[in-house]
């Protein structure tokens, strides 16, 4: 908890920090239904996770992306009870790495979302491991962990490898898409929540 | 409008249970399996999950819900079958395709499981309105502030979802195209998102104000609307889904 202190000391959630935490997993929501709507080969469905990790830190990101998965698990999915821990993941990695790199331009973005694409399959892949014997559920990454067990590599290289070439296209796009509309966030509002953050 | 919550409201004898007993029955079900690690377990635990959800007159729900992943078992049951680690003896061959009796009784496992999973959180999500368990759990300990933040999630959801269509028909009406190629349709994401991101955020700052200024942030301990009942069958209930956890632990220490 105190890999920044500059941003989160004696931390208490702001009022601010509570009523962003609700919109922010409707953010998630939607942005999974638009792609599936549009019919995207990816789930961008953590945008709003790094959204309040980049507007707030890392452990508003964590608990928005905790409290996430068990709204999911209660009404969509009962299995995302399961891969709470990824979003947890997800929040904490983009909000410590995000925060010092949110004004940086589009290149440091694409380093942060391949960081958060590897935080998320090194998390998955035990539970994936534990669940489904090491497949995630996806066509083009289950195909390469066949291929590869077939040709005898171990059970959780693979299964780490499955999880990781679905994850990193989708969370580099997410973070992409949750800087483009952090950018597009009018400065009275962001500065409202950096407040927030390290009060 | 449409909503998320998958509650069933019907008069049964579990749908009486407080939330707070059928999280400990949900739990403890979902558990014991893991704990004893066989298939026989599993098939018990979910034996009993399928009659407390016929109890709940809620049974027929699960089979849409276990229909969703079918795709999912039958490439369990190909790659397990095949490629499992434990693989020794042959079960049977489709041309040059070898399935093995461990891979697949390995995803038989896994599949019980799931179906265990699946149906003991069903015990409590289809017979449990979310407000009441967020409610039931302040009770008990969870910060008040949490609760909030857990039954708006509940609230805005569905606010958000009934802006989408409105969205999507004004982006449409200036010409945006939501279908052919993916390059296409990748485009129309950023266009369908902003606008609905933007004021969302935008209208935080309103509600935090909102909600401070009828004393959100006031330390004196809070209130409920409602009493809370508890059923007579609560205790025992507890009892029993405590002996089962215990049991489970003592088999899988001595054996």
């Amino acid at each position: 908890m105190s890999a920044k202190p500059k941003t989160t000391p004696a931390f208490t959630l702001s009022t601010m920090s509570l009523v962003l935490i609700p919109v922010v997993v409707g953010i998630n929501y939607i942005g999974k239904l638009f792609a599936q709507t549009l019919k995207l080969p990816l789930w961008l469905d953590s945008i709003g996770t790094i959204l309040a990790a980049f507007l707030n830190g890392p452990i508003v990101g964590a608990i928005a992306g905790l409290i996430n998965n068990l709204i999911y698990g209660l009404t969509v999915d009962t299995m995302s009870f399961v891969y709470a821990i990824t979003s947890v993941a997800i929040g904490l990695v983009s909000g410590v790495v995000g925060i010092n790199y949110i004004g940086r331009g589009v290149l440091p973005m694409l380093g942060i979302g391949l960081l958060v694409g590897i935080a998320a399959a090194l998390v998955s892949t035990p539970l994936n491991v534990i669940f489904w014997g090491g497949q995630t559920g996806n066509v083009w990454g289950d195909a390469l962990f066949a291929a590869l067990r077939k040709g005898g590599f171990p059970l959780w290289g693979a299964s780490f490898l499955d999880e990781f070439v679905v994850d990193i296209p989708d969370k580099v796009a997410t973070v992409i898409v949750a800087w483009l509309i952090f950018k597009g966030l009018p400065k009275r509002l962001t500065r409202l929540f950096r407040r927030g953050a390290s009060a | 409008m449409r909503t998320i919550s998958l509650y069933v409201e019907k008069e049964s004898f579990i749908h009486g249970l407080d939330p707070v007993t059928k999280l400990w029955l949900t739990a403890s079900l979902l558990i014991i399996p893991f704990i004893v690690g066989n298939i026989e377990s599993t098939l018990v635990c979910l034996g009993i999950n399928l009659a407390l959800l016929s109890v709940a007159r809620v049974i027929r729900r699960i089979f849409s819900i276990l229909a969703m992943s079918l795709v999912l078992i039958i490439t369990l049951f190909i790659i397990q079958g095949m490629f499992y680690g434990g693989n020794r003896t042959e079960a049977f061959a489709l041309g040059s395709l070898v399935f093995y009796r461990e891979g697949l009784r390995y995803a038989t496992l896994l599949t019980l499981r799931f179906f265990n999973i699946i149906s003991a959180s069903m015990v409590l999500i289809l017979t449990t309105r979310p407000s009441d368990l967020i409610e039931s759990l302040v009770r008990r300990g969870l910060s008040p502030r949490i609760g909030y933040v857990l039954a708006s999630v509940l609230q805005i959801i569905p606010m958000m979802i009934s802006n989408t269509s409105t969205i999507m028909d004004a982006q449409r009406s200036r010409g945006m195209e939501t279908e052919g190629r993916l390059v296409t349709r990748m485009k129309a994401y950023l266009p369908l998102m902003a606008p609905l991101v933007m004021s969302s955020l935008v209208a935080t700052q309103e509600r935090a104000m909102a909600l401070e200024v009828r004393a959100f942030g006031a330390r004196n301990p809070k209130t409920f609307l409602h009493e809370e009942i508890i059923s007579r069958h609560a205790l025992p209930i507890r009892v029993l889904t405590s002996l089962g956890l215990v049991a489970a632990v003592i088999w899988r220490v001595i054996l």
